[in-house]
């Protein structure tokens, strides 16, 4: 990705970061957590909005998920985490953090225990 | 458990102790539940197929994923897939209906004979009613969700946790080899919990007085406060969602089992 703007401004990172708080009541430190989404962007090409826009679609009825969309993002965090080259902890916190960014932002995601 | 605790600590159960298997025992009575529960014209629709997840082979688990389930199949394990049995009744042509009157369920004080059930019930009720899908298969499912309710509150008597879940239809019947005429309905995933037995608390529910009504619709069944606090005293109302710490629970359980946050 060849960021137009910092990270942090992106819409869907701002959404992010206030879901991230209304869930656990506190403001979490993104410096970890915007780097890994910075580097899943690189990975797969396309800034933070570009991702959540390609996993949706707006219809008469309101949003709709793209489902092959999600399908081939929930495939691609799992290339990105299995080539992180870490250990597989390591490797499933990277690719839950990406998922998290996903979640709150309206894609449903879910890894698995294997994930 | 006394039956009213066990209707009130049921709530659906979606951490579950990945390592921690189900007795067998267990499952056999979850089952046995089952198979007591009320069946219109004595037909048990409901059947069901128990997988255990480590037992099943991982490309077929993994089958049986769907995008809301892959974390709680991991997660439980085991998996118990309802089925509805859409053509028990054709099959056993009344005879189970019959078993009522041998029995002595249905008696001819109420009207019941054998000759009736052979000469009117099954050819002119029962028969054609299977070939009304829009009528039968939600009565069928209707039924079966019974049996599958009393499964489940077994699961909590006997100290587990469970939720239910809608499994894909095709690749369920396809995975694990039922007959065509079975349809998938739900899969009870059970295990025993990984979080506090309360998870959070009572879940919301809409205002009793919403939803049920007395004599004629729009005049609300007034909900009596002594009952309430009766009830409260057994523990079937019990303290509502959000408990005090859930998020710290639910947090503290994201990071043992490594889940997004």
């Amino acid at each position: 990705m060849a960021p137009e703007k910092p990270i942090a401004d992106y819409e869907t990172v701002q959404t992010w970061r206030s879901g991230l708080r209304e869930q656990w009541g506190e403001d979490l430190d993104m410096a970890l957590r915007s780097s890994a989404l910075e580097r899943f962007c690189d990975f797969a090409g396309k800034d933070p909005d570009a991702l959540i826009a390609e996993c949706t679609r707006e219809v008469e009825s309101g949003k709709r998920i793209r489902i092959k969309a999600r399908r081939e993002y929930s495939e691609k965090i799992a290339e990105f985490q299995a080539a992180s080259g870490s250990t597989l902890l390591a490797q499933r916190k990277l690719g839950n953090t990406i998922r998290s960014f996903f979640i709150h932002n309206g894609i449903f995601m879910q890894a698995g225990l294997s994930g | 458990m006394e039956f009213k605790e066990v209707i009130g600590r049921r709530r659906s159960i979606r951490f579950f102790d990945p390592d921690r298997p189900v007795e067998r025992e267990k499952i056999q009575t979850i089952l046995e539940t089952a198979r007591l529960a009320s069946c219109a014209v004595n037909a048990h629709w409901l059947r069901a197929v128990v997988v255990e997840r480590d037992k099943i082979p991982p490309e077929k688990l993994s089958q049986l994923k769907t995008p809301v389930a892959a974390l709680t199949l991991d997660l439980a394990p085991v998996h118990i897939y309802f089925f509805v049995d859409l053509g028990t009744v054709v099959r056993e042509k009344g005879s189970r209906l019959k078993e009522l009157v041998d029995v002595g369920a249905l008696a001819p004080s109420h009207g019941w004979s054998h000759k009736f059930v052979d000469d009117f019930v099954y050819p002119q009720i029962l028969e054609p009613m299977t070939r009304n899908l829009e009528g039968y298969v939600p009565a069928a499912f209707a039924d079966a969700g019974g049996a599958a309710q009393n499964a489940l509150l077994a699961a909590f008597d006997e100290g587990l946790g469970a939720c239910l879940n809608t499994p894909n239809p095709m690749l369920t019947r396809q995975v694990l080899g039922v007959p065509e005429d079975w349809v998938s309905m739900w899969v009870m995933l059970l295990g025993y919990p990984a979080e506090s037995w309360e998870a959070g608390g009572q879940r919301p529910r809409p205002d009793f007085e919403e939803l049920y009504f007395e004599g004629e619709y729009g005049k609300p069944f007034k909900r009596d406060e002594a009952v309430v606090e009766k009830l409260k005293a057994a523990n079937m109302i019990q303290a509502p969602a959000p408990l005090p710490g859930r998020r710290d629970e639910i947090k503290k359980l994201t990071e043992e089992l490594g889940l997004p946050e």
